[in-house]
């Protein structure tokens, strides 16, 4: 029977023995080739490299799939786009196209690609392949997972010559120079057979943008090299690394020790854990998200039939400005953000997009006002009752509401205690309902189960997106099909203004119709913006030299839509034997003493349970 | 050759013996099989009993016309009638195609695949080097019950196992992995392996270099289980006539233990390996999770967080079919280890 106990140690120790094996059979084969790419290379201590932590990994290679930030920013650095925002402005510049004309119908774009621009294996860019690629998207459903809706609006695209890219589409579309659509090389993708389930991990990877990925290890990190083609010349740096962590805390540790030196998009307590290390620059400039609470203002289906439970006081405009004079959102950005974004005071579009920003001034600002809201729902007939609750006009149903948070977020549950305690002063019980985030989703978007919700939505250079979840359109269908609607508004002023800035392509009286949009929703108040979240990251200044933001002035470095800052990314120079050699050394010393620790212990045992046999035998 | 009554009747006994063993094998796999059918029946059932439509979860977000919604709809097969929706899943699961993953745009069962090395590395590591130090120090505790080594051994152990995983994860990789003051950072904060890691022989050291600290977590939240059915076990051996009987022949006190009391104490705690090793291929989530093991754990808190229904359901049903398997497993292993259930 001592056997059974002898058997079942060998027996397990064979079996991780054989699971590590299994488990590395294919990676070192992997290892190999990759050993054989370095090796080509300069010597490693040489290179520049620069290692950016990501708290995801990638959904896919395949820029017609993918969709997650990480994936959608890698694919910004491989592939050039048509347009890309300005550095200084964020205004649509010029990236593989050099310029464009519209014809007088607004329907007809003419695009000229840019001349001497090459693909990574050495081919040209060429107008076909920015043909082939929006025609790839438009007539496959496989190819219309990332893009689809961008195109939408098109009706022919075709190149006239290799350097002339003619699109035509059927009503005029402002937004056209915000194409979120990476160009592929024609050459390497019109064999691919089903765009829809390919994963594109073909490396060294042919692209036009800074960046080569050269290599993709599934959720441990994708190895990206300077393009030395590229048409502004190759990066400073020779390596990018992105490396996911899908611990947020890991990756603060990852970045304090240097296992990366940089990331970015980071939560307050995070950022905040990066306080007082003298490697560490801390990165806090304005953001590109919007943090608003959505009132329920009566709402209905996209055919007019009113649907869910909202209070019916919320219907009133004047409730809802009330509601907006009880929010000191000076208090709530720092208790609930500890002073990590600044108060709105107008639109749900953040003033980092300074050409779109507008903001309520003078007589026209609700400001934090008590007695000012109190004053508004006295004089709309809201009296309050004995328990300094409010009722409606026409006596009855009580101001109790419900406030719609998501499960898990301390943020918003402090949110909640501040606007429960305002809200109290001005006759309006409200109580928390914590959903989590599909149920929010579904009740707050489609079911209108609300009352009062928090939301927000990140901003691209183009702000016609989170406009139009504004829309009539948006609401959902009448089987209750929800149409990405944020606040189950509709009115015709805002429509009008909507219809009028698609087709405007006049850029300062487009901006001047978007701002009037942000207007109509501060005074309407379906929903009120409270703050602008910092974009908050942090890099190792004894890794990273310099790195520009966009926009240049107190922008973004990770996660905006362009590849500037990565493209600006400069190493420090390390001539002295460099501190990471040192980790290596030690990693290589702690591997060998716990491998001497293991191996004298296993032979301790080994030698004691000869000697006890020796001793049965006598 | 003649044979005597005695032999023939061996013989039958032999063959009856096994044809009992040879039953009770098929009535615990009928068991089995009739659980996997019921696992896939659940599974279908509950994940529709979350709420929220999985077609607006994964646009969320996202710009989408209520078109857009129905063609994703009719992709996923959500506009058709449950019961034809079962059928499908019924039929597709026993072609063992676990559907496509949303967010992947990839099989499941492939993204299973690239998963399962890295989880049974990582679990089949821990729960053997558990497995040893639990039964090692249940055994050492048990023999000297009450002493100093007892006390201490089955206080930290039961203190560890209290601790919650996630909390204990972070804490040694603030501690050994990030470092603090003057203690270095000795261990990757991250992964399986690195941008650099080396080719040959030395990717094996590397890889173990990364399994430290995830396995130590893992080891010292469960290897508690392991010492106390192995001392409980251990220590109701003790009293027994045997065991006085192989001290009365004068044995030393070490093969007492270990040919005698060891061996029969060890029964509970190879079922409860063997129940166990079901639960390994769910890995470990919290510990893949705090260590970005791209392991399954991993996975399934990434479909979560999508959510990415197809790949929740495919995890969820290999999960549960692993542990029907290893307790069918552990059924049958014990009959053969232990006769008592067999006459039972």
């Amino acid at each position: 029977m001592v056997r059974t106990g002898t058997r079942l140690a060998a027996l397990s120790l064979a079996l991780s023995m054989a699971t590590l094996l299994v488990a590395h059979a294919s990676p070192s084969a992997a290892r190999t080739s990759q050993t054989s790419q370095t090796a080509q290379g300069a010597p490693q201590a040489e290179k520049r490299i620069v290692r950016l932590g990501a708290t995801q990994s990638m959904d896919s290679m395949n820029p017609f799939l993918a969709v997650r930030v990480v994936s959608t920013s890698i694919h910004r650095w491989m592939y050039g786009f048509l347009t890309v925002p300005d550095s200084k402005t964020l205004k649509p510049g010029p990236d593989l196209a050099e310029s464009w004309e519209t014809s007088p119908d607004k329907l007809t774009w003419t695009f000229t690609m840019r001349a001497g621009a090459t693909w990574s294996d050495g081919k040209p860019v060429t107008a076909q392949d920015a043909a082939w690629t929006f025609n790839k998207i438009m007539t496959d459903d496989g190819a219309k997972t990332a893009n689809g809706p961008a195109v939408e609006n098109f009706d022919t695209v075709t190149a006239s010559d290799d350097r002339t890219l003619v699109i035509k589409t059927k009503k005029p579309q402002a937004s056209m120079l915000e194409l979120p659509i990476p160009i592929m090389p024609k050459h390497v993708w019109e064999s691919v057979p089903d765009i829809g389930t390919y994963e594109n991990e073909v490396y060294p990877a042919v692209g036009s943008g800074p960046y080569i990925a050269v290599e993709h290890k599934k959720n441990a990190y994708v190895r990206l090299k300077a393009n030395p083609s590229y048409w502004r010349g190759a990066p400073a740096i020779d390596e990018l690394h992105v490396i996911f962590y899908e611990n947020p805390e890991a990756a603060i540790a990852g970045l304090k020790k240097g296992d990366i030196d940089w990331i970015g998009r980071l939560q307050g307590p995070q950022f905040e854990a990066l306080a007082g290390d003298a490697n560490i620059t801390q990165w806090n400039t304005q953001g590109r998200r919007a943090a608003y609470l959505q009132f329920n203002p009566g709402a209905a289906t996209a055919d007019g039939e009113p649907i869910g439970d909202g209070h019916p006081a919320l219907k009133d405009v004047r409730v809802r400005q009330a509601i907006h004079h009880a929010i000191d959102k000076k208090t709530l950005v720092e208790q609930a953000q500890n002073g990590l974004a600044v108060p709105a005071d107008g639109s749900i579009i953040p003033p980092m997009y300074q050409e779109f920003f507008w903001k309520a001034e003078g007589e026209a600002a609700v400001t934090f006002d008590l007695a000012e809201a109190n004053r508004i729902l006295d004089e709309a007939g809201y009296a309050k009752g004995a328990d300094g609750i409010r009722t409606m006009p026409e006596g009855g149903r009580k101001l109790e509401m419900r406030f719609s948070i998501h499960t898990d977020e301390p943020v918003e549950d402090k949110i909640a205690q501040y606007l429960t305690g305002w809200l109290k002063d001005i006759g309006i019980q409200l109580t928390t309902r914590r959903l989590d985030s599909n149920k929010f989703t579904e009740e707050t978007g489609s079911t209108a189960l609300y009352d009062i919700a928090i939301s927000g939505w990140s901003v691209n250079p183009d702000p016609e997106e989170i406009l139009a979840t504004h829309l009539c359109s948006r609401r959902p269908t009448a089987s209750g099909e929800g149409g990405g609607t944020e606040s189950f508004f509709c009115d015709k002023e805002f429509e009008r203004l909507y219809q009028e800035q698609l087709v405007e392509l006049d850029r300062p009286a487009r901006v001047k119709l978007i701002k009037q949009m942000q207007e109509r929703l501060y005074t309407e108040a379906p929903v009120v913006a409270i703050y602008y979240p910092n974009n908050l990251e942090g890099y190792r200044k004894d890794r990273i030299a310099s790195i520009t933001p966009i926009p240049e002035d107190n922008g973004i470095l990770y996660g905006g839509s362009s590849y500037w800052p990565v493209y600006t990314l400069r190493a420090v120079e390390r001539a002295a034997a460099p501190a990471g050699s040192g980790s290596g050394i030690g990693t290589a010393v702690v591997v060998g003493v716990v491998v001497v620790l293991v191996l004298g212990a296993g032979g301790f045992l080994l030698m004691r349970r000869r000697r006890v046999s020796a001793d049965d035998r006598e | 050759m003649l044979t005597s009554p005695q032999q023939v009747r061996d013989g039958a006994e032999e063959g009856g013996a096994r044809r009992a063993v040879a039953r009770y094998a098929l009535v615990k796999l009928g068991g089995a099989l009739l659980s996997i059918g019921l696992v896939i029946v659940a599974t279908f059932f509950l994940f529709r009993l979350i709420p929220g439509d999985p077609a607006i979860a994964y646009t969320r977000d996202v710009p989408v016309t209520p078109e857009q919604l129905a063609l994703l709809r009719r992709q996923l097969g959500l506009d058709r009638p449950l019961g034809a929706q079962f059928l499908d899943f019924v039929g597709r699961t026993l072609r063992l195609d676990l559907g496509t993953s949303y967010e992947y745009r990839r099989p499941v069962a492939e993204l299973i695949g690239d998963r399962v090395g890295p989880t049974l590395l990582l679990v089949g590591t821990g729960l053997a080097v558990a497995v040893g130090l639990g039964m090692w120090q249940g055994t050492r505790a048990a023999w000297h019950h009450g002493g100093r080594f007892d006390r201490l051994s089955t206080g930290t152990a039961l203190t560890l196992w209290s601790v919650p995983t996630f909390w204990l994860g972070l804490l040694l990789l603030m501690v050994l992995a990030a470092g603090i003051g003057p203690i270095p950072g000795l261990f990757p904060t991250r992964g399986m392996e690195d941008v650099d890691a080396p080719g040959g022989p030395l990717y094996l050291l590397h890889v173990a270099h990364h399994l430290v600290l995830p396995c130590l977590t893992l080891v010292a939240v469960v290897y508690a289980q392991y010492l106390l059915v192995m001392r409980s076990s251990l220590l109701e051996e003790i009293g027994q006539d045997y065991v006085t009987t192989a001290r009365a022949k004068g044995l030393r006190d070490d093969d007492v233990r270990r040919r005698h009391a060891v061996p029969n104490a060890l029964l509970p705690t190879v079922t409860l390996v063997f129940m166990q090793i079901g639960f390994v291929v769910g890995g470990a989530v919290s510990v893949e999770f705090v260590y970005s093991w791209p392991g399954l754990g991993l996975l399934f808190v990434e479909a979560i967080r999508g959510p990415d229904y197809a790949v929740m359901q495919g995890t969820f049903m290999l999960v549960c079919v692993a542990v029907i398997v290893m307790n069918t497993l552990a059924d049958v292993v014990y009959h053969v280890l232990d006769p008592r259930v067999r006459s039972a």
